[in-house]
């Protein structure tokens, strides 16, 4: 045999290139996307679509990359081909559900989630995706039920209970809700929200005065919403020490009864037992029906009437004031589905007769620089150095309309009007259907009749200004 | 490494710029090289340049600083054009000691180097030495004043040319002709004509104060007289070319474009400021194609024989710097100046947006007083540095404001602003809001904000590709040489852009935008909702009365004025025009100016 016979057959890789065996490059491709290394991810699986453009797996992995980085149609279209040529493959549709959800194909959704549970009914996974998407739907019994049976596969899913509290309390079943509701500190995301201790958590019962620690753990928003709980706690345990974020230090202070407030774990001194704010309604047994009143909040006058001053040098008379916040936290679970763009709001810009004070923080912001609508907009963002002074600044305005951030809890926790802006599968909080919140009389709810679609809110929104 | 000076005065290094001041030989040592000096120079009289130069540089490898040598060689080197080698000696020429007169004179002849290439900034260190040198001499005071009014320091030129003349004890047709254009730039209209009057009672044929005289009258609203002053000069037999192009604007503004085309004359000999004012009155004829291809002749001729470059590095720079320093984080915390008895007014656009159109407007609403560029707050920005003590430069010595009496800062530069504004006559007693239409206002929104935390700004916006045609259809320097051509157009409206969309995003600003279509379209509706915005309660004129736009405005009047014309909406979306007859005009920037057209509301639209 000469020596060129043999490789004439099969060319060998040009120079430079490395041959990896396929469910080497797989599993590669899977580390990559898991470690986020998504530009890497993305190179490779061109790499290998090029050299095996049919391939089930690598058209489902390089579908996820896709959606990671933000490409969904692309995602769909790779993730589909995967399932259309691997149809009994249960992960494919399993991890579909979850790529239409994001996309707001909540019909295909649904039913490759059901397919998922179909093809492999064991799998709590696919049961958790699929008590999700029902979520989304507002199918609330669905998802409870999708969700019990994850958590009879696997009790020790702590996902699986917090969509079941979720939906229970959206729902406004409060008390079934509020049991499940205690594995949020077992979900991943919470490590760290809670001191490392060997003291108990409360259990309502009555401890001297300086014992009791209570965390502010969620967001600022529900430190606001379950801080009206905090005048109860300190009857039963006078002083509590608060440990929070600094940003909510000069709200929280204005509380009755409170101890010392810390921002720091090393600063909490000893106590007895600690409780997360979260955790109160369950302890006080909160429903619809009792829900401590709101205006337990107010900013110093002083500030208001400086507020007052600034507002009226700096915004044309004879409009009304409207407070606008359009963008929420990015790093929050839902921020897509809250979350808008500063042109979404046009049909308020349209208006003559009104001026827009926007109190938003944070990095959207920018998006100001790019405003040109017909309503003149004052960007108060850059002035605002904490919640005290957003309080004093809606002290001043006509009404806030705001997406479902922490800005609506201050406005209601002060008696503010604002029109809040929901997606159509709200945050348990803002409950169903109703335009008004038991939790602030002075706000109005306006939902999404269909998922991802603001453009009929915000219209209804506007003219009710 | 060469022995001789990289300047290319052709001197060794050692005797040239890298000479050490403490090895020179004395005054007195210097001199006893004079004869060979005054050689060189009869040599140099004598048009023997090559001897002339030889000696010079013989001369002054003994003695570096022999001035009569120094000044054959920089003589010779200007001549040459050979431009470091010609700076470097007639910079070390005015740096020579010795008596009043002869400082003074060398220093003056400097600056009339520097001048005559435009660079009045650079100037302005050599003049004032000339005037300390010979506070007497009224040519020195002349010259200062020159830089002065060239660098917009007009009432500080004003004093110059007035002390020239009380020096000179008798009317001098230049100085006064100077001193009229200075008070023109002033606003002081009925004043600078009664100068030039005086000018042209001395010498009838003085172009200069011919050429200023018409100027201030089309700003009076006096056109007749402007065109009867230019008509009997022309007629005269004066070939004067900017007479000329002064009666051709006349004829363009008038409403008599064909007339400006004949009197301007076919355009290959033309100069890029006839050729630009060809453009447009073809333009105003519909003949767009032609008037594209003038334009492009003018600008080509910029840069490759006049040397206009564009170059935006220093703003890029500027743009990058000020985005890093004034950030929502970093502003809020510096302290602000109080409240003002007037309130200022920003008018911000970018070139050629309607500024002064808007500015014209708003100055026929009681209260309003019309400040155009004078002393703009942005000049402010050129002060912090020595108000912070010199420890940084600016922006970064704000952060001086943080410490101690640096609290007192914006106060004081407020109170400066407000001085200067006050001597140029803006703060008549009626005036309760005077407009600031600096052009450089844009760069600096965060030390405005920091002067005038709650001074309205307004911005007027106008389709992109108006902005770009209209302004390479100016004789008008931008920025960066910005008005080179389409691209550096574009660019510098992209960088302009983002530092306005930076500051709206990072700081508090009372900020509305008004659309130049829109003042033209509704000129009373949309004066009457920035009055509002600005909190202005005066009386507006009416429709007809803007529309007429002739409204007699009291001085100081702004400079656009000039150029007041009725309201039109010939400016309107006539980029379409132009696409028609040059589909691939705006391919090149296209994609730079998308964003924007978007961002800001407009559409690429057509002509069909």
């Amino acid at each position: 045999m000469s020596e060129s016979a043999e490789p004439a057959a099969k060319p060998a890789p040009p120079p430079g290139t490395q041959v990896m065996p396929l469910s080497e490059a797989l599993e590669k491709l899977a580390r990559l996307e898991q470690d986020n290394k998504l530009a890497e991810a993305d190179d490779l699986a061109r790499r290998m679509l090029a050299a095996m453009p049919e391939h089930p797996h690598i058209l489902h992995l390089a579908g996820i990359v896709s959606y990671r980085l933000g490409r969904l149609e692309e995602a769909v279209e790779r993730m589909e081909a995967a399932q259309r040529i691997a149809p009994e493959v249960a992960l494919y549709p399993r991890n579909m559900c979850e790529v239409y959800r994001g996309a707001g194909r909540l019909e295909e959704a649904v039913a490759a989630g059901r397919r998922a549970v179909e093809l492999a009914p064991q799998d709590s996974r696919a049961l958790f995706n699929l008590s999700l998407i029902h979520y989304e739907r507002l199918e609330l019994d669905e998802a409870v039920r999708a969700a019990e049976a994850a958590i009879a596969l696997d009790p020790d899913y702590p996902e699986a209970h917090f969509e079941k509290a979720e939906a229970l309390l959206l729902a406004g079943r409060l008390k079934e809700g509020w049991e499940s509701y205690e594995w949020r500190f077992r979900l991943k995301q919470a490590e760290g929200m809670l001191p490392k201790t060997d003291k108990p958590q409360w259990d309502g019962s009555a401890l001297p005065p300086g014992r009791l620690l209570v965390i502010g753990d969620q967001g600022f928003g529900d430190c606001i919403q379950f801080g009206r709980l905090i005048p109860w706690v300190a009857l039963l345990c006078p002083q509590p020490v608060l440990a929070c974020s600094g940003d909510l230090v000069p709200i929280l202070r204005q509380l009755p009864g409170i101890g010392k407030i810390v921002t720091r774990w090393e600063d909490t001194g000893d106590y007895d037992a600690y409780i997360p704010l979260s955790g109160l309604p369950r302890l006080y047994g909160l429903t619809t029906e009792n829900i401590p009143p709101a205006g337990y909040l107010a900013p110093p006058e002083a500030l208001v009437r400086e507020w007052g001053e600034k507002l009226e040098r700096l915004a044309p008379r004879g409009k009304k004031r409207i407070g606008l916040v359009w963008a929420g936290r990015p790093t929050h679970k839902n921020d897509k589905k809250r979350t808008l763009k500063l042109t979404q709001f046009a049909p308020l810009f349209a208006r003559d007769d009104v001026v827009v004070l926007t109190v938003q923080k944070g990095d959207q912001i920018a998006q100001v620089g790019g405003y040109y609508g017909q309503a003149p907009l004052v960007n108060l963002g850059p002035e605002i150095a904490d919640f005290i002074d957003t309080m004093a600044i809606l002290k001043n305005i006509d009404r806030l309309v705001t997406i479902d951030t922490s800005v609506a809890h201050v406005a209601g926790a002060i008696g503010v009007p604002a029109s809040v802006v929901l997606p159509k599968a709200p945050d348990w909080r803002w409950l169903l259907e109703r335009e008004d919140s038991p939790w602030y009389p002075s706000l109005k709810l306006y939902r999404q009749t269909i998922a991802y679609e603001w453009a009929d809110v915000i219209e209804r929104v506007v003219a009710d200004l | 490494m060469s022995e001789f000076c990289s300047c290319g005065s052709g001197l060794r290094t050692l005797r040239c710029c890298g000479l050490d001041p403490q090895a020179l030989p004395g005054e007195a040592a210097a001199a006893l090289l004079d004869p060979q000096g005054n050689e060189a120079t009869r040599l140099f009289n004598e048009r023997k340049y090559e001897q002339a130069e030889a000696l010079a540089l013989n001369v002054l490898d003994a003695a570096p600083n022999n001035r009569l040598a120094l000044r054959v060689l920089h003589e010779i080197r200007k001549a040459q054009k050979r431009g470091p080698a010609a700076e470097a000696l007639g910079a070390r020429l005015a740096g020579l000691p010795g008596p009043g007169a002869v400082r003074a004179q060398a220093n003056g002849q400097f600056v009339q180097y520097l001048v005559a290439q435009g660079r009045h900034g650079e100037a302005l260190p050599f003049a004032a030495a000339a005037v300390k040198a010979a506070p007497k001499d009224a040519n020195a005071h002349h010259v200062m004043a020159v830089t002065l009014t060239e660098t917009n320091d007009l009432l500080a030129g004003e004093r110059h040319y007035r002390r020239a003349l009380q020096l000179l004890g008798q009317e001098d047709g230049l100085v006064l002709a100077n001193l009229a254009w200075n008070l023109k730039l002033q606003g002081r209209l009925d004043e600078a004509a009664a100068l030039y009057q005086r000018a042209l009672a001395l010498r009838a044929d003085n172009r200069r104060a011919l050429g200023g005289a018409a100027q201030v009258e089309f700003a009076r609203g006096n056109r007749d007289n402007a065109l009867k002053l230019l008509d009997d000069a022309l007629a005269g037999g004066d070939e004067d070319r900017s007479l000329r192009l002064l009666r051709a604007m006349g004829d363009v503004h008038g409403g008599a474009p064909a007339a400006a085309l004949e009197r301007l004359g076919a355009p290959e000999p033309l100069l890029a400021p006839e050729l630009l004012l060809r453009g447009q009155a073809l333009e105003r004829l519909g003949r767009h194609a032609e008037a594209l291809a003038h334009f492009a002749m003018a600008r080509r001729l910029q840069r490759e024989r006049g040397g206009q470059v564009f170059d935006p590095a220093p703003l890029e720079a500027r743009l990058a710097g000020h985005k890093a320093y004034f950030t929502g984080e970093r502003t809020q915390p510096l302290p602000r100046a109080g409240g003002a008895p007037v309130q200022p007014v920003f008018l911000l656009g970018f070139a050629r947006a309607g500024t002064g159109l808007l500015e014209q407007m708003l100055a026929q609403v009681p209260g309003i007083v019309a400040g155009d560029e004078a002393y703009p707050a942005a000049a402010l920005a050129g002060e912090v540095t020595r108000f912070a003590g010199g420890a940084a430069n600016y922006p970064e010595a704000l952060d001086e404001l943080l410490v101690g009496d640096g609290a007192l800062i914006p106060d004081q530069l407020r109170a400066l602003y407000l001085a200067r504004r006050a001597r140029r006559g803006l703060l008549r007693g009626e005036a309760k809001f005077i407009t600031d239409r600096g052009g450089e206002t844009v760069w600096h929104l965060g030390l405005v904000k920091l002067l005038f935390p709650e001074a309205p700004v307004i911005h007027v916006l106008r389709h992109p590709y108006d902005l770009m045609l209209s302004n390479l259809a100016q004789d008008r320097k931008l920025e960066a040489n910005a008005q080179v051509g389409l691209p550096a157009l574009a660019r510098y409206f992209e960088l302009w852009s983002e530092m306005l969309r930076h500051y709206r995003a990072q700081l508090t600003l009372r900020y509305l935008p008004v659309r130049y279509e829109e003042l033209v379209a509704d000129p009373r509706g949309q004066l009457a909702r920035v009055a509002a915005f600005i909190g202005a309660a005066g009386e507006l004129p009416d429709e007809a009365v803007l529309r007429a736009n002739e409204a007699r405005l009291p001085d100081p009047r702004p400079a656009h004025a000039a150029l007041r014309a009725p309201l039109h909406g010939r400016g309107v979306g006539r980029y379409k025009a132009y696409q028609r007859v040059a589909p691939d005009l705006f391919t090149e920037i296209r994609d730079r100016l998308t964003p924007w057209l978007a961002e800001q509301g407009y559409e690429e639209g057509f002509d069909v």
